[in-house]
């Protein structure tokens, strides 16, 4: 079974490196914020009656940054996530299998050079063939700044582009250009206002995260992470209120996520991949349904 | 002029696409992690069949291409058309076989579709949402692939290939749905 080797592999990938693999609640009392994504919400009842809102995550990582804040040290963990109201798509199942490392004095640069070899290691060769594709995996994959990929492409200066009008600029105008390529990519630098958990760059109008992608399909969002326990707090408050706006479920900020990053957590970066597409590209499958026995589109008439 | 959000674009439909008449193949919702939602289309242009791909925000405003549809009959394939009839005054209609595309194999003759029209010329064709299709070729060997509904590959009368439960033999009819291709019950 692929679905088997690639997580034997992403395993082994990380233990030799002497990252602890981590285990994190799945249902916790505050799941993380995304203003974007819809959450699954439940209730948990004691046996003499009290009601606690319990949620399934949509991530591990605030779970995973309490652990780094307690000197856990370098740390992956592959586990279920659960995102409810997702658009029907060949890419997305309302519950998913996450990867997410995290590594301590580290950039987002490090974890692009984690990814290469990881998806190298996964793959097996330098070569993939993809649903009638041949993609040159060798290293070094083209990685490209937001900013830059806007003036070339679109000549446009990113900064003065509106968080709402980014991407359609970057579906029209720059994923073609990108796609030429034939290899994975990477693009970084994001406009601090879309990156709400990263590190500014050295510039700080740009936050230090990328994307990876391989043929159009999104494989993982890094982040350099933001440790400023204020900073965050200013940046949940602002998801927070997102959230109202897009009238997605409210829930409180994770203050002991805020106490932890006051507490101290050392420099580190994380990412969070879709073990599900690394599947469906390890076994050439159109749709990551494909490699599921169950998938939710069955399960659930969808 | 008709417009409607982009958000509310859906596959099968007709819009102005810089000034011509598109069918949308694909209409995918996508909200991107951070950042606003976006619909990201495919469609094809009815005039050239040319195919091309394009991403609005989703609030956006998309002008509907103002179509009309007419009852015919499918007649038969004449090289790269496909004729059709109005049963009452016997008009006959071409419509370049690329706009029906991967439906292709679903026309049988004197199927009764809507043919669509833009500004008085036939821009494409909309089949029944299932179609009766005759099995004409199937495997003896008996070999599920699927751990809860085992199904086999049967090919039907019009060439094209289906999976269809275990217990379908040739020579009996099936009924498919036109857009998904999927089978929905044996036809007595």
């Amino acid at each position: 079974m692929v679905r088997e080797r690639v997580i034997d592999t992403i395993r082994s990938f990380f233990k030799n490196q002497g990252f602890h693999e981590v285990f994190t609640p799945i249902l916790v009392p505050i799941p993380s914020i995304e203003p974007n994504l819809e959450v699954f919400e439940s209730e948990l009842r004691t046996s003499k009656g009290e009601k606690r809102r319990a949620f399934l995550i949509m991530s591990p990582e605030f779970s995973i940054k309490k652990l780094l804040a307690g000197g856990i040290g370098n740390c992956f963990e592959i586990t279920k996530c659960f995102r409810n109201e997702e658009e029907a798509s060949p890419l997305h199942n309302p519950e998913f299998t996450m990867l997410e490392w995290y590594r301590i004095n580290a950039d987002y640069k490090d974890i692009m050079k984690d990814f290469e070899h990881l998806f190298l290691r996964i793959i097996g060769k330098d070569k993939l063939e993809y649903q009638g594709e041949v993609y040159d995996l060798s290293l070094p994959w083209p990685k490209t700044r937001i900013p830059d990929a806007f003036e070339k492409y679109a000549g446009m200066d990113v900064l003065k582009v509106s968080d709402e009008d980014f991407y359609k600029i970057y579906f029209n105008e720059i994923e073609p250009e990108l796609l030429k390529i034939k290899k994975p990519y990477f693009i970084y630098d994001y406009p601090i206002s879309q990156a709400s958990l990263s590190k500014p760059a050295k510039d700080p109008r740009f936050a230090e995260r990328f994307e990876v992608f391989l043929g159009g399909i999104e494989l993982g969002n890094c982040f350099s992470e933001l440790t400023d326990a204020k900073e965050q707090k200013k940046r949940f408050e602002a998801e927070k209120k997102d959230r109202q706006r897009m009238n997605k479920t409210e829930y409180p900020i994770d203050e002991d996520l805020i106490e932890a990053l006051k507490e101290g957590i050392p420099a580190v970066s994380g990412i969070a991949v879709g073990v599900d597409r690394l599947v469906m590209l390890a076994a050439d499958t159109s749709s990551i349904e494909e490699t599921m026995f169950f998938p939710g589109k069955e399960l659930f008439d969808l | 002029m008709n417009t409607i959000n982009a958000g509310n674009i859906t596959k099968g439909s007709f819009i102005i696409f810089k000034g011509a008449p598109v069918f949308i193949t694909k209409a995918e919702f996508m909200s991107p992690g951070k950042g606003s939602p976006v619909m990201r289309i495919k469609f094809k242009n009815v005039q050239t069949g040319a195919a091309g791909e394009f991403t609005y925000k989703t609030g956006e405003s998309v002008e509907v291409a103002e179509i009309e549809k007419k009852e015919m009959e499918y007649l038969y394939r004449d090289g790269e058309e496909l004729v059709f009839m109005n049963p009452k005054s016997y008009d006959q209609v071409s419509i370049p076989m690329g706009l029906i595309d991967d439906q292709f194999g679903y026309l049988t003759p004197n199927l009764k579709c809507w043919i669509v029209w833009y500004k008085g010329s036939p821009i494409g064709a909309t089949l029944p949402s299932h179609v009766t299709l005759k099995v004409t070729e199937s495997p003896d060997e008996v070999a599920g692939n699927r751990i809860n509904a085992p199904k086999k590959t049967v090919r039907l009368e019009t060439g094209i290939e289906a999976q269809v439960p275990l217990f379908i033999k040739i020579g009996e009819k099936v009924q498919l749905d036109t857009t998904t291709g999927e089978y929905l019950g044996r036809v007595k």
